[in-house]
């Protein structure tokens, strides 16, 4: 062949499958995005949530892209006019971002079947609540022997190199250390006591996970004893053979309740509609709550039972007198400058 | 036959101009907006200024991380320059067949993926990892070491994922070495750390600063292994980018950081290619 | 004067010691490979060395891990592309710069090379904003535009040196003997040069599906590539699953490796 046929041979073939991948993204267009958070959630989300919503979508499929919230708030942002994720789990923090940004397609409330099953808390034209998480204490049974039984409890000496947290990215992170505050003389916008906490605890600190998925996995290797964590996170660590327990705290388990949003500008509503009644649904709902998931329903048609019953509450109303609850809205703004804060404290 | 003025081996330039017009486009473009960008001072990159630079400068925590960064490279550049001497030497005198299985050795890890090497890593390193079962099980310890996330674990890590552009280059320059030299050095009644430390290694430097070059520069942008083995609660450059980038938005600020790390690299690049061409100089004489 | 070796002493000090330092070096190279290939048949959750009970489950559980697939396929399309582009514009930039000595030539040797030497991640988060400030959503096209700009480099290094080691008597006699310079290109330069360009598209490709730098900032869901995917899989869960793909990637190297050797002698030309 020719040189210059040669060259005109794979010009050709460089256009043409470059041609092919205009298809491939139309086929890919039909791949519903679903960020949900990492670790336990992902899990969770695999083996019940999915394939439930898949039966109820006429085509399409499914992509997991676990993130915690404040990553998916930037991603989306970042490109708002063709989102790379369409349907986005959130806290209630980054949930009030995503709203004020304008960055949330609202629920078609009257299309929904389950929607008015909810409690009246979950209940957000913006987005529902499809479950709460709760945080306490996370740790190992066979190396330590007491069960802890109180935030302060991780500033143990004896817990010297053994003690995980997360970076103030997740609610998790953010949580704990608002309670901390709120503990020593600050508030829901004043979060300084916790900052010079921390301090005292870097002598005990093991490691810093970059999201709650780590945190767990943290303890699946044995790196780390005890550290504070979501309840239903241990459940699937405990089926794998993993010792860990959870305890709440004597001074309240945390709470927060998240919730589901469809993207503005997604092309595939149609499919995030299905994904989210799915998610509401009583049939899910009750599915997750039994073990390993273990994730607190907010739909008042589940009633609550079986080892959430027993550790936690035994149905909604006890949930909201038992747990503590953060404001997000007097938190938000100062958030970006706490995780920096954090980022830099934290450094050995 | 008329002569022919120009070299027939030399094809023209205009050849050149398909890659040259793509880069221009492609990479050299991104690079002057990303100068751009970094002279805004807000998140939404729409009020010029040079606040991202006097804050790198003035509060100092983006300094203090590229500190730590270039000081990381050195300490594996060292490391991997002890490990890969000795091999490069180790190979020059072995026989064909083993030097055929060596540089197998040697090359593999470089078309292995990154994240594959590193994982390898987490799994030595842990508490449950291999180093520490040894050492509990021969009773140098009682308790497990804290190798991963440790600075220390992460040398090693790095050191290991970094040794073939260390020993390849560290090959070549020895395999150019004349043997006569070392005899003679022998025969003239020098012992063999002598002939080493005077003849061999100076000789050799060439393939030590080009080792070291490639080390250095592949060490401090090795994002995964610093993530995953470094762990959270060490900030080298590259997460800090990609952190600031991609989970804070703060592109102007990424941006100069950024530019801040490429200008790093390239003084230290200049720096050691300097040194190269010196000793090249040295080497010859 | 007596000739032959003095102090023999120390003679053996060096030397085992240099041996000692050598197997030492040796051994950090192997392990790595050696543990993950164990500790993927583990039975259990645990990434223990060395595992207690033996088992294929996790390979039977890659089977089924379609994210990891999803990843893998996009990162074999992306190689496939970036690594054709590379070929065809770095083989006709190396026939204009490598046997050349004037400025202009060394200047696009230089820029060309550079993006070695350059933080990945920095070249990643500039192409970012190039195309974001554009417009252009991110897509396969993208990545295989950032793909090529970081692995042309390669095919460049082994092309040039492949050119450089060819004997200008051939082309000269060819000259003389009246061969057009397109013919001489076509029937003599490239055939001989061939294997260099093979090498060079091989290390581009594998550099191209191994990329994390610039996947990192030019992917997201839809168009997951397999580094990242693995490297967000390990950060936030301790999927054993991932020690059996990287077991499968290893042999698949392996293999690779030592077809490209017999084909090419790459293993000399990787080291430039």
């Amino acid at each position: 062949m020719d040189i210059s046929r040669r060259r005109i041979m794979q010009s050709a073939l460089a256009l043409g499958a470059l041609q092919l991948f205009p298809q491939l993204t139309m086929a890919q267009a039909r791949n519903l995005v679903f960020a949900t958070f990492t670790g336990s959630w992902e899990e969770a989300h695999k083996a019940v949530l999915v394939p439930a919503a898949l039966e109820h979508m006429k085509d399409g499929n499914i992509i997991l892209d676990p993130m915690i919230s404040v990553d998916q708030i930037s991603k989306v942002m970042a490109s708002r006019e063709h989102p790379p994720i369409d349907v986005m789990l959130h806290d209630p923090g980054p949930a009030l971002t995503a709203i004020e940004q304008g960055l949330i397609e609202p629920y078609p409330v009257a299309d929904s079947a389950y929607y008015q099953q909810l409690m009246p808390e979950a209940q957000d034209p913006m987005g529902p609540s499809i479950f709460y998480q709760i945080v306490g204490l996370t740790y190992n049974p066979d190396t330590i022997q007491t069960p802890p039984d109180s935030w302060m409890d991780l500033w143990k000496p004896e817990y010297k190199g053994r003690v995980g947290i997360t970076n103030m990215n997740s609610s998790l992170g953010t949580g704990f250390m608002v309670e901390l505050a709120k503990l020593h003389g600050g508030s829901d916008s004043n979060i300084e006591p916790a900052f010079e906490l921390l301090t005292k605890l870097k002598p005990n600190l093991a490691a810093v996970a970059a999201n709650p998925g780590q945190l767990a996995s943290l303890f699946q290797q044995g790196q780390i004893d005890i550290s504070p964590g979501n309840f239903n996170a241990i459940q699937i660590l405990k089926a794998r053979g993993v010792p860990v327990e959870w305890v709440a705290p004597k001074e309240g388990a945390i709470a927060f309740k998240t919730s589901i949003h469809i993207v503005k500008n997604s092309p595939n509503r149609d499919l995030a509609f299905a994904l989210i009644e799915a998610s509401m649904s009583p049939q899910v709902q009750s599915q997750l709550m039994e073990a390993p998931y273990l994730v607190v329903p907010t739909n008042m048609q589940v009633k609550m039972s079986g080892e959430i019953a027993e550790s936690l509450a035994k149905d909604q109303a006890e949930m909201k007198s038992r747990f503590r609850f953060q404001d997000w809205k007097v938190i938000n703004p100062n958030r970006a400058a706490w995780i920096e804060r954090f980022n830099k404290d934290i450094q050995v | 036959m008329s002569a022919r003025n120009h070299d027939v081996t030399v094809y023209s330039l205009r050849y050149g101009l398909p890659l040259a017009a793509f880069f221009v486009l492609f990479f050299i473009t991104p690079l002057l907006l990303l100068v751009l960008v970094s002279l805004h001072d807000d998140t939404a990159v729409s009020v010029w200024g040079v606040a991202q630079y006097v804050k790198i400068f003035g509060e100092g925590l983006a300094l203090r991380v590229l500190g730590d960064t270039l000081w990381l490279g050195v300490q594996v550049t060292v490391l991997c320059l002890a490990l890969g001497y000795a091999l490069a030497w180790a190979y020059v005198r072995s026989s064909p067949t083993t030097q055929k299985v060596l540089m197998m050795i040697i090359v593999m890890p470089l078309l292995t993926s990154v994240v594959v090497r590193t994982f390898a890593w987490v799994v030595i390193l842990g508490r449950q990892g291999i180093v520490n079962e040894l050492l509990l099980g021969w009773a140098w310890i009682d308790k497990p070491l804290r190798l991963l996330y440790s600075r220390e674990g992460l040398i090693w890590a790095l050191a290991n994922v970094q040794l073939p552009l260390m020993t390849l280059p560290l090959i070549t320059t020895l395999q150019r070495l004349e043997s006569n030299l070392e005899d003679a050095s022998a025969a003239l009644g020098a012992n063999a750390w002598r002939t080493f430390r005077r003849i061999t290694v100076p000789l050799s430097l060439p393939g030590i600063i080009a080792g070291s070059l490639l080390t250095f520069s592949a060490t401090i942008t090795a994002f995964i292994t610093q993530s995953l083995v470094g762990g959270g609660q060490m900030l080298f450059m590259p997460m800090y980018i990609y952190q600031q980038a991609s989970a804070l938005q703060n592109w102007p600020y990424a941006a100069a950081i950024s530019l801040v790390f490429l200008v790093a690299v390239i003084g230290c690049v200049t720096l050691l290619s300097y040194l190269g061409r010196l000793s090249k100089g040295y080497a010859t004489t | 004067m007596s000739m032959g070796r003095r102090n023999d002493l120390s003679d053996i000090a060096l030397k085992g010691t240099l041996y000692l330092v050598a197997w030492a070096a040796l051994i950090l190279l192997l392990a790595p490979t050696l543990i993950v290939l164990i500790v993927s048949f583990t039975d259990s959750y645990s990434l223990r060395f060395p595992p207690q009970g033996f088992s294929t489950r996790w390979y039977v559980a890659l089977l089924k891990a379609f994210t990891l697939h999803f990843a893998a396929w996009n990162s074999f399309l992306v190689a496939s592309m970036t690594t054709l582009l590379c070929v065809v514009m770095g083989t006709a930039a190396s026939l204009a710069i490598a046997r050349s000595t004037s400025k202009t030539a060394r200047c696009l040797d230089a820029l060309f090379m550079s993006p070695l030497i350059l933080p990945g991640l920095a070249f990643g988060l500039s192409a970012l904003i190039f195309f974001s400030e554009l417009g252009v959503p991110v897509s396969m096209t993208t990545l295989v535009i950032g793909h090529t700009v970081v692995c042309v480099p390669y095919v460049i290094r082994t092309t040039s040196s492949a050119l450089m080691q060819l004997p200008p008597a051939l082309l000269e006699s060819a000259a003389s003997l009246g061969a057009s310079r397109a013919h001489a290109l076509r029937r003599i330069t490239l055939p001989l040069i061939a294997p260099g360009i093979a090498a060079g598209a091989f290390i581009a490709f594998m550099s191209s599906f191994d990329n994390t730098a610039v996947s990192l900032f030019l992917r997201d869901a839809r168009t997951d590539m397999l580094p990242i995917r693995m490297w967000q899989d390990l950060e936030s869960k301790l999927d054993v699953t991932i020690a059996a793909l990287s077991s499968v990637l290893v042999i698949v190297t392996l293999v690779m490796m030592v077809v490209m050797e017999k084909l090419t002698g790459i293993s000399r030309r990787i080291r430039g």
